[in-house]
């Protein structure tokens, strides 16, 4: 009985990548949708509307090292359906210019965690310096792999 | 002898038709009266309306960032239902660009679309917004775009369908379309709301994305920032009314935006909007907060842009 909440964990790990392969569309926008909300999250601490905290600093940072780390992995060929993704048509034209765009959200976003370290940035004044260059990485995608709308 | 006065009378007909036609049609810059009270124009205001413009956006390298913004070469491809639009040279180069051109020809060609030559000019250069603005921002833009770096290159030719090709059709529709007069009505708006409109809709052109248009390619002044469809063909352009997608956005919220690219849930700007919310972003906050206030009067329409 003990082995109960494991087998249930299993089993949702189980299902997560069976929905990860099945549908690259929900997975990645899943990974978005969280990256979006960790980042409102720094934008709060940024704008002084949430309390500086080095922990959920950390959490934020992580969070967005996490998805920089795995979302490339949910763009197959032919997964452009207008119906539900804003994915731009030019990911797979220019699967090679997508890849080197994403790196500079993956390079930033792994120097901010390796930086923040066991406690997370000691102030709002480190986080910023750690949490600007990825905010600013998010446009240079957007402005050829993403639909306006 | 009947049948002979027929034809007699169509190709009369037909001639009257053509010379009317014509004569309709025919390139008219400002009138000389307007023209000979073209202030000298300051550069330092001019560069606000340039920002506000975005001129950047189609007629500097495409993906130019900073200072690089400034360097108006031209050279992007706007891939259109009517063709490849290519924006030209607007700098000062004199072989390339436009610095053999007067302030009375940039007038006549952001307030009528009409170039030196006596040449209509295509709507895909935003004129249709460009006829509201005030001669004398006109000219303060005029003075700055001078001061820009020359550009020694000439983009390639836009490449349009027949009938678009036939530069003298563009002569009908700025008679069936082209109006200085504001697209929505909010008289007695407060002055903030007032200028905020004057910014979107003349210099700013928001409208010529954000507004879906007739067959006839002119803006649907009733379904005025309505979205539309992306006039490059892929994804659609959203509705920024208060009863579109930024419906719940306050004028912090819409300020935010112009000056850093995240939304309120921090999703952050994508496609061609980057490069507009970048030259927004050199704005001061007087003028955004204008802007967002005129988004805020602007009449709700509810929806999703019609495919």
């Amino acid at each position: 009985m003990r082995n109960v909440p494991i087998a249930l964990g299993a089993l949702a790990l189980l299902a997560t990548a069976a929905f990860a392969a099945d549908d690259p569309i929900a997975a990645r926008q899943a990974l978005m949708d969280n990256n979006g909300a960790a980042t409102a999250v720094a934008g709060g601490i940024l704008k002084d509307q949430i309390a500086y905290s080095p922990a959920v600093a950390k959490a934020v940072i992580t969070s967005w090292n996490a998805t920089a780390a795995v979302v490339g992995g949910y763009f197959p060929e032919g997964s452009a359906d207008a119906k539900r993704s804003h994915a731009a048509p030019k990911i797979w034209e220019d699967m090679a210019g997508f890849q080197a765009a994403l790196a500079k959200f993956q390079d930033a976003a792994f120097a901010a965690a390796k930086a923040s370290g066991k406690d997370g940035p000691a102030d709002k004044a480190a986080f910023a310096k750690l949490a600007q260059p990825v905010m600013q990485t998010c446009k240079g995608c957007h402005q050829d792999y993403r639909l306006e709308n | 002898m009947r049948l002979k006065r027929l034809l007699g009378g169509l190709v009369v007909l037909g001639v009257v038709g053509a010379i009317g036609f014509w004569v309709a049609t025919m390139p008219r810059g400002l009138p000389a009266a307007t023209l000979a009270a073209l202030p000298a124009g300051d550069a330092a205001r001019g560069e606000t309306v340039f920002w506000v413009g975005g001129c950047s956006s189609c007629h500097a390298t495409p993906g130019a960032k900073g200072d690089a913004r400034l360097a108006l070469g031209g050279g992007r491809r706007l891939v259109t239902e009517f063709g490849t639009f290519v924006p030209p040279n607007i700098s000062p180069d004199r072989d390339h660009g436009i610095g053999g051109w007067s302030a009375a020809d940039f007038a006549n060609a952001m307030l009528r679309g009409v170039d030196p030559a006596g040449r209509h000019l295509y709507p895909a250069f935003p004129y249709a917004s460009y006829t509201r603005m005030k001669l004398e921002d006109v000219a303060d833009l005029w003075a700055y775009l001078r001061t820009l770096p020359p550009v020694a290159a000439t983009p390639g030719p836009s490449e349009l369908r027949f009938p678009y090709a036939v530069r003298r059709g563009v002569g009908l529709w700025k008679l069936a379309f082209l109006r200085d007069g504001p697209a929505v009505s909010l008289a007695g708006a407060d002055p903030v709301v007032l200028r905020g409109q004057y910014l979107a809709e003349g210099p700013g052109h928001c409208g010529e994305c954000h507004t879906p248009r007739n067959l006839a390619g002119a803006m649907d002044t009733g379904r005025w920032l309505a979205g539309a469809p992306n006039p490059e063909g892929r994804g659609r352009v959203p509705n920024i009314t208060p009863g579109g997608k930024v419906k719940d956005w306050s004028i912090e919220d819409l300020v935010y935006f112009f000056q850093t690219g995240f939304d309120p849930g921090f999703d952050a700007v994508a496609g061609s909007m980057v490069e507009v919310q970048e030259s927004l972003a050199m704005l001061d906050d007087a003028d955004l907060q204008a802007i967002a206030a005129y988004l805020h009067a602007v009449p709700a329409i509810a929806g999703a842009p019609q495919p």
